[in-house]
């Protein structure tokens, strides 16, 4: 056990550290959506100029080839300069290892280097309004004709879809197949007639997340990855790459957000008391806590190839403690905190996502009994 | 970094895991609190194996390693819930040898032997307590070490140990360094009685059947394990990150230990409780084990402090780092 970083990890943070010092991403345009994701795509732009886009790329394909824990310090060292996650995060994180694992070598040519360069984003089409928790029931229609896939059919959270060139898209290909086998997965290009992205707009009153009605798309053959009938265990990649990194961009921005609550209550004098020093103490506790148990699951992943069973916890760490914080951030600062326009009131309604995103706690609490403690199959 | 146990770290937990399922089956850790004594037996054969001078130097006759193998033992006891007063000896001696008082180590030696029983936890309520010839004490923020002690027992809720109030005898205050390993060590304890409680409930509600299926199908309780699950390993993030900070990273120790400290009385409080709860109406009785556990976790969240003053402390300690980077 040795829970100091190498020097090669070190320097690397030095090295990013300072790369971030030197390249202020400048004010974060508030109001604007569209001027707020063009600030994403230039700092994106700027990042891979010096070739930290996808630090966890392998160099063929412009990355750093970073371990997965140089990796977790580019997250943390991105979300403590207060930079933006890239606009094509989903290319960088999602797609780009999707391809590398699964995609002809004519389609890692085709796609990678512009999701590594911001030029074309991408988006995930995975979850519809019947196919939430239990995706494999998606009912999005793929039917072949001549050389091409038709598809009909509705995604739902598709967030930044209105920027996107490419989808990452599963439909049933063959709905007489068992659930998990009549699936493919397909590139689909969204600038056609038969793709339509209507905002979706969510309780903080922005629309950050999109629907999109498809009605006879048209995806060439040569733009299914992986396999006909195959689309379940390409998802599943998409999936498993979903959670590692992001992890410690979003515990730094929890950790970020704790440490304004926690200078602003010492500010205000209301740290005094005894009350509110603990409360403050107990998410302090829970953000450690997350921390490292984080770090558990990076040398896990490192050493035996998948996280451990921390692994399971910190995506249900984080959006609880982020739940608590901002709670307890409208019961310390008062109704003010509640007015329209306070960051403290955006963050509140925000954090309710948190355990429904990217897989609900209760769905993380089926996994942890049944993959990790071996208990039955839930009912 | 390598947030991991080494494979020597793992080579221990595993002996001391296979020697205490051996010698210290429930059925012997039952009798001794039923008749409220000490497995005398084992505990010798554990000084003689040199676990209790694990953390102390080889110039003191220790083993030479440190506070992380000590939770690890620490954790395979509480794990086994075994009745012997290590304990007290043996984190008397990783503080004492982490401290200056005893540099001429006839303190050190003595524990190390067994010659020696030493009590920790708090005046009114110290650990070990019977034929304590010594006790570190855990006196508000700083820890107080005393030599031959008035012990006075009292008998509590967990009779797998002997517990006393101790009092007079010489006294000397000692550092952090002792503070925080007397926390770190309760700590590492309850992560091995949470890991047991955890264990037992998994192994009943697979087993355990109503309305024709399993109770562990039911999300009712396969949700309240996965809580149980995360309570364990969210004390067992914390009391290693601060038994390895105790090890290398001295500074840390009073943040370490504090947060090690909350994370298990939470864990330890919670884990035993759903275990009682999700072992039914047999989790209640006294034939079923799950009780000791429960009651020693009881006590040894009662010896860390309450909950809040770490919460506190830690709360306190964030402010005081936000101010000094400003």
């Amino acid at each position: 056990m040795d829970l100091t970083f190498t020097e090669r990890e070190q320097a690397f943070r030095e090295e990013l550290r300072e790369w971030f010092a030197r390249n202020d991403p400048g004010q974060e345009p508030e109001s604007d959506e569209d001027l707020h994701f063009k600030w994403r795509r230039d700092f994106q732009a700027r990042l891979a100029a010096d070739g930290l886009a996808a630090v966890h790329w392998p160099p063929e394909y412009g990355g750093r080839g970073a371990s997965v824990t140089e990796s977790a310090i580019f997250f943390e060292e991105l979300g403590r300069s207060g930079a933006p996650l890239p606009a094509n995060v989903l290319g960088l994180l999602l797609a780009g290892p999707t391809i590398m694992l699964w995609g002809s070598d004519r389609q890692k040519e085709r796609y990678l280097a512009p999701i590594l360069s911001g030029e074309e984003i991408w988006c995930q089409g995975f979850s519809e309004p019947d196919a939430g928790s239990d995706l494999a029931s998606l009912k999005t229609r793929a039917v072949k004709e001549g050389g091409e896939w038709v598809i009909s059919g509705q995604k739902v959270w598709t967030s930044g879809a209105q920027y996107s060139k490419w989808c990452m898209l599963v439909a049933r290909s063959d709905p007489s197949a068992p659930k998990h086998r009549g699936l493919t997965y397909f590139l689909m290009d969204m600038e056609q007639d038969g793709v339509q992205v209507r905002p979706l707009r969510q309780i903080t009153g922005s629309p950050e997340f999109n629907e999109l009605f498809i009605d006879g798309a048209r995806v060439p053959a040569e733009n299914v990855l992986g396999g006909e009938g195959n689309g379940w265990k390409v998802a599943l990649t998409t999936l498993m790459n979903e959670r590692a990194g992001l992890a410690f961009f979003l515990q730094v921005r929890l950790r970020q957000l704790l440490d304004r609550l926690i200078a602003q209550a010492a500010a205000s004098g209301a740290i005094e008391q005894p009350l509110v020093a603990a409360r403050l103490g107990e998410l302090q506790m829970r953000a450690e806590i997350l921390r490292l148990t984080a770090y558990r699951g990076l040398t896990a992943t490192e050493k035996y190839g998948q996280p451990g069973p921390e692994g399971s916890l910190t995506k249900w760490m984080w959006s609880q403690t982020n739940q608590e914080l901002t709670q307890f951030a409208v019961d310390l600062i008062g109704p003010e905190a509640l007015a329209e326009g306070n960051p403290w009131a955006y963050e509140l309604l925000r954090a309710r996502g948190n355990s429904i995103e990217g897989g609900t706690t209760e769905v993380l609490k089926n996994i942890v009994a049944e993959r990790v403690l071996g208990l039955p199959k839930s009912r | 970094m390598d947030f991991d146990l080494s494979d020597q770290q793992k080579e221990i937990k595993s002996v001391a895991h296979d020697l205490l399922t051996e010698r210290s089956t429930f059925a012997k850790v039952r009798a001794c609190a039923e008749e409220r004594r000490y497995d005398e037996q084992l505990w010798r054969e554990l000084v003689e194996l040199g676990w209790t001078g694990i953390a102390v130097g080889e110039e003191h006759g220790g083993g030479g390693l440190g506070m992380v193998e000590l939770a690890v033992l620490l954790e395979e006891l509480g794990y086994a819930c075994a009745a012997v007063p290590f304990l007290g000896s043996a984190v008397s001696a990783a503080a004492l040898a982490a401290e200056t008082i005893d540099a001429g180590g006839e303190l050190l030696a003595t524990l190390v032997s067994g010659e020696r029983r030493a009590a920790v936890g708090l005046p009114s309520m110290a650990a070990d307590g019977a034929g304590a010839g010594l006790a570190i004490v855990i006196d508000g923020g700083r820890a107080l070490l005393m030599r031959e002690p008035q012990v006075e027992e009292v008998a509590t809720v967990d009779p797998t140990r002997s517990y006393a109030r101790v009092s007079g005898g010489a006294q000397s205050a000692l550092g952090a360094a002792a503070r925080g390993r007397v926390l770190i060590a309760l700590a590492a304890e309850l992560v091995g009685v949470c890991q047991r409680a955890l264990d037992m409930t998994l192994a009943y509600v697979k087993e355990r059947r109503q309305f024709d299926v399993p109770v562990g199908s039911f999300q009712a309780v396969s949700h309240r394990c996965a809580e149980m699950f995360r309570f364990t390993e969210s004390a067992r993030s914390a009391t290693y990150y601060a038994a390895w900070a105790a090890d290398a990273a001295e500074e840390a120790i009073a943040e370490a230990s504090a947060l090690a400290a909350a994370a298990a009385i939470e864990a330890g409080r919670e884990v035993t409780a759903g275990a009682i709860q999700m072992h039914g109406g047999i989790g209640f009785t006294w034939e079923a084990d799950v009780h000791w556990l429960y009651k020693r976790a009881q006590l040894d969240c009662a010896l860390l402090g309450p909950l809040k003053g770490h919460q506190v402390a830690l709360g306190e300690l964030a402010a005081q780092r936000l101010a000094a980077a400003r």
